[in-house]
């Protein structure tokens, strides 16, 4: 038995056209019992910024918690909201405080970056292991119980310069094909799409086993 | 004298917070006032003059120089008066102390427990370890659901307490008596902002009043939210609420071409 899959659960985010994607699916489970379809594992760090975590139910609760503590600390001194890649390194560096004894969870970043010269925004996405190294993709990031699953439907569905609209599409076709080949993910999901005026979110209707 | 601030003086009082308040009667003057609908907290900047960058004040999202008026949570503004090294010392652990408490408990920090860390803290300094005490006195302004606003004002030795109105910093006696005159338990906050700039305009020069000497700040509810919204104002929103209260500065060039 392992602890990364003691509860189950499975995120990915996806770049478009000036857009991002992240999306999980909401089981809570206890190794083989299902316990809850509700639990969400993706939330908001900024207007601009989404944070997935997917493993250990516990340390999803605290991981977000020691994050807001961390990002109101950042946002108060510094008097502006946090980047996605700042924001990535944090995490990062708050991983790997606990090198020798980490939190079970490989978070996932999704968001748009400022340019801080022209001000144009631009997707990022990234994702980490439980301790804290990063991965910059520039298409898609997986993370979870059906992270292979996720890796293959993804690498075949995937394409650039997705627009919103065709970015929700591909990303929940891929976050649904997978999660019903992994028995510890699904059981609903929910898909938010960023773009630079507004966050959409939506939960599919998906196969509830 | 007792160079030792852990040491009672033979009077029975301790020198060093003594002294510790002498340092704050010579800085800025910070005044508060509580309306039944939000808090008023006002400054007098001394770090002033025209080769001061106030870039970051123009910009920065939560307003403010850095120097009287800080916001600590989403929910408690602070003003402070004595040694600006110390003050930032204070506002970085209580900034820290507000966190921790949304950490443990999931929920914005009560303002008087927020008063109270830091004057825990303050205390330890009179009594523990032979450091001198910190020579800041702090108004805080603030909002939670258990007693809605709260005004609190501590000092160097530790003591805190909760006012309707109150002053800290230079010519804060003036000041008291004035609001002490003044107040009505049931002001609003916009007779409250008028209440606190007609003061200020009379402890400080008031032909010099303007927003590079004046910090200011409101915390109120939001209407649709519920939620406190701390509003610490920017140079230009402060010359407008001074025109709007008729206490601007005068133009000379102006008043001439009139005559």
């Amino acid at each position: 038995m392992s602890i990364m899959e003691y509860n189950g659960g499975s995120v990915i985010a996806m770049v478009g056209k000036d857009c991002v994607a992240i999306a999980s699916d909401l089981r809570l489970g206890n190794q083989a019992l299902t316990v809850a379809t509700n639990f969400e594992k993706i939330f908001p760090v900024t207007d601009r910024i989404y944070i997935g975590l997917p493993g250990l139910a516990t340390d999803v609760t605290t991981l977000r918690e020691r994050f807001r503590y961390r990002v109101n600390m950042y946002t108060i001194k510094e008097s502006r909201t946090i980047e996605p890649s700042t924001f990535a390194h944090l995490v990062s560096s708050t991983l790997y405080e606990r090198r020798f004894g980490p939190y079970f969870i490989e978070p996932i970043i999704a968001g748009l970056e400022r340019n801080p010269a022209t001000g144009e925004l631009s997707p990022y996405i990234a994702g980490a292991d439980l301790i804290g190294c990063l991965n910059f993709a520039k298409d898609f990031v997986v993370a979870g119980t059906a992270s292979d699953k996720l890796f293959g439907v993804a690498e075949g569905l995937w394409e650039p310069g997705l627009e919103p609209e065709d970015l929700f599409e591909t990303i929940s076709q891929t976050l649904l094909n997978a999660v019903d080949r992994d028995a510890y993910s699904g059981w609903g999901a929910i898909v938010h799409v960023i773009t630079k005026d507004k966050v959409i979110s939506r939960t599919l209707k998906g196969r509830m086993d | 004298f007792s160079g030792r601030t852990t040491v009672f003086s033979p009077e029975g009082s301790l020198y060093q917070i003594e002294y510790a308040m002498e340092a704050i009667s010579h800085a800025g003057t910070v005044l508060g006032v509580l309306a039944k609908d939000g808090i008023v907290l006002a400054a007098e900047k001394k770090v002033t003059g025209k080769l001061l960058d106030l870039s970051v004040e123009k910009e920065g999202s939560y307003g403010g120089s850095g120097e009287k008026i800080f916001l600590l949570n989403s929910n408690v503004v602070a003003g402070v008066a004595g040694y600006t090294a110390d003050a930032t010392s204070l506002i970085n652990y209580a900034r820290s102390a507000a966190q921790q408490h949304l950490l443990s408990y999931n929920e914005d920090i009560p303002v008087e427990l927020l008063a109270q860390r830091l004057c825990d803290l303050k205390q330890g300094y009179t009594q523990f370890g032979g450091l001198r005490p910190f020579g800041v006195s702090l108004l805080y302004a603030g909002h939670d659901p258990h007693y809605q606003f709260q005004l609190y004002h501590s000092d160097p030795s530790g003591n805190y307490s909760g006012w309707k109105a109150t002053c800290i910093g230079a010519n804060s006696g003036t000041a008291q008596s004035l609001l002490k005159q003044e107040y009505k338990d049931d002001i609003s906050v916009e007779d409250a902002i008028g209440l606190v700039l007609r003061t200020m305009s009379k402890t400080m020069d008031s032909t010099t009043l303007g927003s590079e000497k004046l910090e200011f700040s409101t915390l109120t509810l939001d209407s649709t939210t519920k939620q406190p919204k701390a509003k610490i104002y920017r140079p230009t929103e402060i010359d407008a609420l001074l025109q709007k209260h008729g206490l601007a500065k005068k133009d000379e060039d102006t008043e001439m071409a009139a005559a």
